[in-house]
């Protein structure tokens, strides 16, 4: 029982404080996630061509390269938002976004912007789709009548954005061409 | 129940645990619940097309699950459904008194490429702008042309994405809304998607074969399109002919809304409906205006709609039992999606 109540406790607390994040406004009003890598081992060009590899390769169904320069990376993309019951759940809506890499000696920065939600709604055959193809900004308050839910959309938008934001910081770090294979073990049942 | 339950729970515990492992998609479980207010002025029940049928009643629509997976290229989907709207009064073998199967979906699909994929099972017909689920119409009564056309098609299909703007179904399928076909795998069909600007789309779909009433050819057009983040106007036509002179019907529905916030909508449905002649007798036309409002709150929807019907034919009934050109009604439903 005590067990129970603890678990129950801790998923509570969990929400609380993923509740608690949120996005911070730029000087325009709009919502950004921003961040400033130190990044003294890495040459430059190493990292602006992993940054181009990123968009155009890992995530190259979810993320368009708009332009690129020889410092400088803008994309758009999108996210898509799950609704969670208990353990499952499914898509409520996709976050549309422009991002912006950019490269100097030494250390390199990135920001997400523009962030705009698209609902998402089950069509007749069980699949959830879009609504419709304009978007609402993010950073808009919602009406009285739907402040609730468009908080907790807020709120899986900014955990969905630092964890992307997260797995981008991670393949910059990441030297793909010196990971070696792991070898495969096997178990010799003639010796023992 | 509770077993029932407890097994979805297991199952969507597992295949979270085996999603981390495997990046499959873990099971998605989502549905809906519906219940209306009906009021006829003829303290009647008037006007025959599908669902919210009860006069003076609080009264059940259905609760809906949907259970989906998807993994690697392969993916299902199951819709159950139970309660009047989801049963008898809209699956054919549920009001002979035996039981229902209560499926609304039941299909697998197989992405042999991105643009291409292959589909087979039983599924949401693809005829037609309104849909059995509450939580894919904006008005809660429904048209003729959904309550005469088919509600789902059992069958296989090939459906091929040439870009995001045009894409092609063909499919051969089993008479409308049966689980086992009764004719053999007896109808071609086929759907042309095309979204010439953004917020437009247009399907055009044909299914000839064995239908309601016998073989036939139904031609149909269902369009949407956004025009402004407020407004939003929607379309659907479509022709049914049964071989031999023997029926069919043909029609048009105009759907303008209006959202005025996110949270209140105003929508109307205008509807002309009309039977074919069979063997020289002058089928039924009708001219229906349906004004609806959706208020919503987080996942639950509130639609009050008034809805007015008109027929030459005097098809309706005055309070007094005396036949009637016109019919009308209020209802207020409460539609919970999750």
């Amino acid at each position: 029982m005590k067990y129970t109540f603890a678990a129950i406790l801790a998923i509570f607390m969990l929400k609380l404080s993923a509740q608690e994040k949120h996005f911070p406004k730029d000087e325009n009003g709009k919502f950004i996630y921003y961040k400033v890598v130190d990044s003294q081992v890495l040459a430059k060009a190493i990292l602006l061509e992993r940054a181009k590899n990123f968009v155009s390769t890992v995530n190259k169904k979810s993320m368009s390269l708009i332009t690129s320069t020889d410092t400088s990376v803008l994309a758009k993309g999108k996210l898509i938002i799950d609704k969670t019951i208990l353990v499952a759940g499914h898509p409520s809506g996709e976050l549309n976004y422009n991002f912006v890499f950019e490269v100097k000696d030494g250390k390199y920065r990135y920001w997400l912007t523009d962030f705009e939600y698209i609902p998402y709604q089950r069509d007749r055959y069980g699949n959830f789709v879009a609504t419709t193809t304009i978007g609402t900004p993010l950073e808009k308050s919602a009406d009285r009548l739907n402040a609730g839910s468009w908080k907790d959309i807020q709120a899986s938008a900014y955990l969905k954005v630092a964890k992307f934001g997260d797995t981008f910081k991670k393949y910059l770090a990441t030297d793909k061409k010196t990971a070696e294979p792991t070898k495969k073990e096997t178990i010799s049942t003639k010796k023992w | 129940m509770k077993k029932f339950l407890t097994a979805i729970f297991a199952m969507a515990s597992a295949s979270c645990a085996l999603a981390q492992e495997t990046s499959t998609s873990p099971l998605e479980i989502s549905g809906s619940v519906d219940t209306y207010f009906k009021y006829d002025f003829a303290k009647k029940p008037n006007i025959a097309t599908s669902f919210a049928s009860d006069h003076n009643s609080v009264s059940l629509g259905m609760i809906d699950l949907v259970l989906k997976k998807k993994t690697g290229k392969a993916s299902f989907v199951g819709e159950l459904s139970f309660g009047p709207r989801g049963q008898e009064q809209s699956l054919i073998n549920g009001s002979d008194g035996t039981s229902s199967f209560h499926i609304q979906n039941l299909y697998v699909n197989y992405d042999f490429t991105d643009q291409f994929s292959m589909t087979a099972g039983y599924m949401g017909t693809f005829i037609g702008y309104e849909v059995i689920s509450p939580v894919g119409n904006f008005n809660y009564s429904t048209s003729y042309l959904f309550t005469n056309g088919p509600f789902q098609n059992a069958g296989i299909k090939a459906t091929y994405k040439f870009s995001d703007k045009v894409s092609l179904m063909a499919g051969l399928f089993n008479d409308w809304n049966v689980y086992t076909a009764t004719r053999g795998v007896s109808s071609i069909g086929g759907q042309l998607m095309v979204s010439p600007v953004e917020g437009w789309t247009a399907y055009l779909n044909v299914l000839s074969g064995a239908g309601g009433g016998g073989y036939g050819t139904i031609a149909d057009l269902t369009t949407a399109y956004q025009i402004t983040d407020k407004f939003k106007l929607g379309l659907n036509a479509a022709n049914y002919d049964i071989n031999d002179d023997a029926g069919g019907y043909a029609g048009a529905a105009l759907y303008p809304q209006y959202a005025f916030t996110d949270a209140v909508a105003l929508g109307l449905r205008g509807e002309y409906f009309k039977y074919k002649n069979v063997a020289g007798i002058e089928g039924e036309k009708y001219t229906s205006v349906t004004l609806t409002a959706n208020i919503k709150s987080g996942g639950l929807t509130f639609i009050p709609e008034m809805r007015l019907d008109h027929s030459g034919t005097k098809p309706f009934a005055k309070e007094n039992g005396m036949a009637a050109p016109n019919a009308g009604q209020f209802s207020l439903a409460a539609v919970y999606a999750f």
